[in-house]
């Protein structure tokens, strides 16, 4: 017992030296020190510069620049300095005096946007040139506490012939800085806001330099603590061809619609044009609200990408996937014959072929050249809903292919279930009919539709449509029988060699595809085709939907012609 | 019922007021720290004091009751008790992360740190421990480290080096106190620095290496790790003599200071009270310390007087770390300061184990009327 108090009170005596350890430091700091602490916690002038880094660049498949930086100047400070507001309405006459149109209000509505703490540096005012700010410094009335610093500006030398893929960035909004604040994003950062931009921020955006600066009372630079340099994001070379996005975007000039290219093999997309276009360069440098709602407003819509977001009936376009479905599921052969009289009565409802004398009788290449509606009438009837959903399912119908862009849609591969969900009504045989000729319910994306040429011309592989190699994944065979798929490219070879799709095979390339008029309800006919080349051993795929383009035939079968022409000589 | 009004009665007439009123008045200052350390009523001020309020009666009554329930009873249950903590420890693995590490356990609604009661029931094993097997000979002194290992293995899967070292300072504090040969915990310093470089390259990750660089530096990495000893030693200076007064402190408003109601709620205390409020403080936590061993020697049992070493070195090594920690002279770990830290569960176990002190003094002087 003695032995373990004699313990104890040594364990007392250490505790009271250390106490008296804590009471030295304490005093050394708060008594001894005491003034030299007061005084840097009245300035607190140690301070954080953040340099963002020069975003990655983006060019096209053979080095051509689709996104750059340029050097600009941004005016920053300190919410400390700039807490009065004589401060900021003698800021405001400075810069009125060299023509930058700053009013108090508009500083204080920057100043407010970005709520940092009293001493994170920030920016006051944005995107002033070279000599705008070299004015500026040389005005003996500029305030010292403020500094220029230089920060990338992104343009984009393509403008609006990629703007809907390489999209645009911005400075970071409130809820997405919620969303991402573990990935160190600040106020005032950009972040890519739609396209490649987007999809590829992490990649793009490289990391922020700091500098830390111990300041005087003034706010003026003593010395700096330290410093990291900044890190340039990866610059991305993509699978797109400008060669070819040109073409495709002057192809759809006059006309609303899209057009989308591919390899067949790979899924790189090479040209990927929606039309109206819009020019991404201002929306980057930061446009105002009634410009903003110019652009959202359009009734054309040009921020849509149609080729990927755009959903429209496949109509005749989808009788290459009939002959497929109905092939696979022995509800024909190469020699069923089918007559056409220009129309099937079907219930009490008389759906017509679109040449209303008829086609007489023909097997599946016939119907596909031809595109007679009354075959794949007869075609999908036989072959069934349930099975036709299933191939559609395949051919991952209703769900978006996985392209490295945002925003894609699914489109709808409708069918019983879904009928019943959205309309609570049972699916009838007149919707099978309907079906059958890509009409009514079902919806596909311009990518989509290619997709699924795609895998026709490399023999039942499902890509996975890709803007940069990242985006690549190993294509998915979904066992096509060969004999079976040799026919339907028959028909397809048909269809332009002596059919309906004549006008796309003459453009020195040999072509194979269908066309498609699509039922527009709101004006005239949605006009499409989709196409690949060469017909013998395939390389590229293209699909053009053009609004209100009427007939498939005229308009849409000749950009796919010209398109793949392109791309096979360049 | 009257029964147990009538015990506490004389429990509260026969024990050391001191080990009650230096607790309680530290917490209720804690109170007031924290609400302006969370921003006042402008910002989290008022919802985190309530809350801390709320926390420090459950511990009191928790405290009262301990120690009318007397401290004979927990050393009766204390392997039981310390095979729960084991088990909630091992829940808590289990859980979500919170902050990248899983201390936290919910328990309908309230949640609360296994490990801070763990501290409890570690001190309550090693004093039934060890005074039935003294740490005399060489193979006893191994088997009590090799129980003491459980939860501090658990505690570094979670991973939270913070308590693992906690848990060893009280229990270096009653190897000490159960009398220990000399040669042995010299031993274990030895192997404990010895086995420091390999902790320091192979264990720790990159953040916690930064915190001991930086301990050892502070402008060598100015505006990562380095920036809270920085900012920290700035707010407890600018405190000098007097303080800034209560809610006056710019660091914490200001936001220089990181987690100001938690781990270093010390800098905001001592930049709005200063050297004079330090000194208050420091004293009532020393007060108690002192109280506590005194308890232990005049306690008749060698139990109690392991017990009451370990509740002093649970106590004193927060408070050395926390404090130390905020002037630069200790490296940052992020232990709350006991009772002015804002945290329920640390608050509670603090609570508890000092009224397991109280019923021991309450043994000692009862004991010395019956004479």
């Amino acid at each position: 017992m003695e032995a373990l108090d004699i313990r104890l009170k040594f364990f007392l005596s250490a505790i009271i030296l250390s106490v008296i350890v804590l009471i030295s430091g304490l005093y050394l700091c708060q008594i001894y020190q005491g003034d030299k602490y007061i005084r840097l916690a009245h300035n607190n002038r140690l301070r954080m510069i953040r340099f963002p880094a020069p975003r990655g660049e983006i060019f096209d498949r053979n080095g051509v620049p689709l996104a750059v930086n340029d050097t600009t100047f941004c005016i920053m400070g300190y919410p400390l300095d700039l807490n009065t507001p004589e401060k900021l309405s003698h800021l405001s006459k400075i810069l009125m005096r060299h023509g930058i149109p700053f009013t108090v209000s508009d500083l204080e509505k920057t100043i407010k946007q970005q709520r940092l703490a009293p001493y994170r540096v920030m920016k006051i005012v944005p995107n002033l040139t070279m000599t705008q700010m070299a004015e500026l410094i040389a005005d003996y009335e500029f305030p010292h506490e403020l500094f220029p610093l230089s920060v990338w500006r992104r343009t984009y030398p393509a403008g609006t012939t990629a703007a809907n893929i390489i999209g645009y960035v911005g400075e970071i909004s409130e809820s997405e800085l919620k969303l991402r604040s573990e990935e160190g994003y600040n106020g005032g950062d950009l972040i890519g806001k739609s396209g490649i931009e987007r999809s590829y921020e992490a990649e793009l955006r490289g990391s922020p330099g700091q500098e830390a600066l111990e300041v005087d009372a003034r706010g003026r630079k003593v010395r700096t603590l330290d410093a990291n340099p900044s890190v340039k994001g990866e610059d991305l070379r993509l699978t797109l061809d400008m060669g070819a996005q040109k073409l495709a975007v002057e192809l759809l000039k006059n006309w609303k619609g899209a057009i989308v290219a591919m390899n067949v093999e790979t899924g790189e997309i090479l040209a990927l044009a929606s039309s109206p276009v819009y020019d991404n360069n201002p929306l980057s440098w930061g446009v105002s609200g009634r410009e903003w709602n110019a652009i959202m407003n359009d009734p054309s819509r040009p921020m849509l990408n149609r080729a990927i977001a755009g959903v429209y009936p496949p109509a005749s376009t989808f009788k290459a996937f009939m002959s497929i479905a109905s092939l696979e599921e022995n509800a024909i052969t190469q020699s069923t014959m089918i007559a056409c009289r220009g129309g099937l009565r079907f219930g009490s409802h008389l759906f017509k072929c679109w040449k209303h004398s008829g086609h007489g009788a023909l097997n599946v290449i016939g119907g596909l050249q031809h595109s007679c509606d009354v075959f794949f009438y007869q075609t999908g009837l036989r072959t069934g809903i349930d099975d036709l959903i299933k191939w559609g399912k395949k051919f991952r119908l209703g769900e978006p292919t996985g392209i490295d862009l945002p925003g894609e849609s699914g489109g709808n591969i409708a069918g019983p279930e879904w009928k019943m969900r959205r309309f609570k009504s049972q699916w009838s045989g007149g919707d099978t009919v309907n079906y059958s000729i890509g009409q009514g319910y079902m919806l596909m994306t311009p990518l989509q539709i290619a997709r699924v040429y795609a895998a026709i011309a490399n023999g039942g592989k499902m890509v996975t449509p890709h803007l940069h190699a990242k985006g690549y994944k190993l294509p998915e065979n979904i066992g096509l029988n060969p004999a079976k798929l040799e026919i339907v490219r028959r028909g397809l070879e048909a269809v332009v060699s002596r059919g309906t799709g004549s006008r796309a095979g003459r453009f020195g390339v040999h072509v194979a595809g269908k066309t498609g008029t699509a039922q527009n309800s709101h004006g005239d006919d949605h006009a499409l085709f989709a196409g690949y080349a060469p017909a013998e051993a395939p390389k590229y795929v293209a699909v053009a939907v053009v609004e209100g383009g009427k007939h498939g035939s005229s308009v849409a079968g000749p950009i796919v012609g010209e398109m793949l022409a392109h791309l096979l000589s360049h | 019922m009257n029964n147990f009004w009538a015990n506490l009665k004389e429990n509260l007439s026969l024990t050391d007021k001191f080990i009650i009123l230096c607790p309680l008045s530290l917490s209720l200052w804690g109170v007031f720290c924290i609400y302006s350390a969370s921003g006042g009523s402008s910002g989290h001020g008022f919802d985190y004091a309530i809350r801390q309020s709320m926390w420090l009666l459950v511990s009191v009554i928790s405290m009262l009751l301990t120690m009318t329930a007397g401290h004979n009873k927990f050393l009766e249950g204390a392997y039981y008790l310390f095979g729960l903590s084991l088990l909630l420890l091992f829940l808590t693995l289990l859980a979500p992360k919170v902050k990248g590490a899983q201390s936290w356990l919910g328990f309908g609604g309230v949640r609360f740190q296994p490990s801070e009661f763990a501290k409890v029931a570690i001190i309550l094993t090693m004093s039934k421990f060890f005074s039935r097997y003294p740490p005399l000979d060489f193979k006893t002194f191994i088997m009590g480290l090799g129980v003491i290992m459980l939860p501090v293995g658990l505690v570094l899967l979670q991973p939270d080096a913070g308590s693992a070292i906690v848990f060893m300072a009280i229990s270096f504090g009653m190897l000490l106190a159960a009398g220990t040969p000399l040669r042995y915990l010299f031993g274990l310093c030895g192997i404990g620095l010895s086995i420091i470089p390999f902790v320091y390259f192979f264990l720790l990750k990159e953040y916690q290496r930064n915190r001991i660089l930086v301990f050892i530096d502070p402008m060598r990495d100015p505006l990562g790790a380095g920036y809270n000893v920085i900012q920290s030693r700035i707010a407890v200076g600018s405190g000098g003599f007097s303080g800034k007064g209560f809610m006056m402190g710019t660091q914490s408003k200001l936001k220089f200071l990181p987690e100001p109601h938690t781990d270093f709620i010390f800098s905001v205390f001592s930049e709005e009270f200063g050297f004079i409020g330090v000194m208050i403080l420091i004293a009532l936590f020393t007060l108690l310390l002192i109280r506590v061993l005194v308890a232990g020697i005049r306690s008749r049992e060698r139990r109690c007087k392991i017990l009451t070493a370990g509740v002093a070195s649970w106590i004193w090594f927060q408070m050395f770390e926390s404090i130390g920690m905020s002037i630069g002279i200790m490296p940052v770990t992020g232990l709350p300061l006991p009772f002015l830290s804002y945290g329920g569960s640390s608050l509670l176990s603090t609570f508890i184990a000092l009224g397991l002190v109280a019923s021991v003094c309450v043994e000692g002087r009862s004991t010395r009327h019956e004479f």
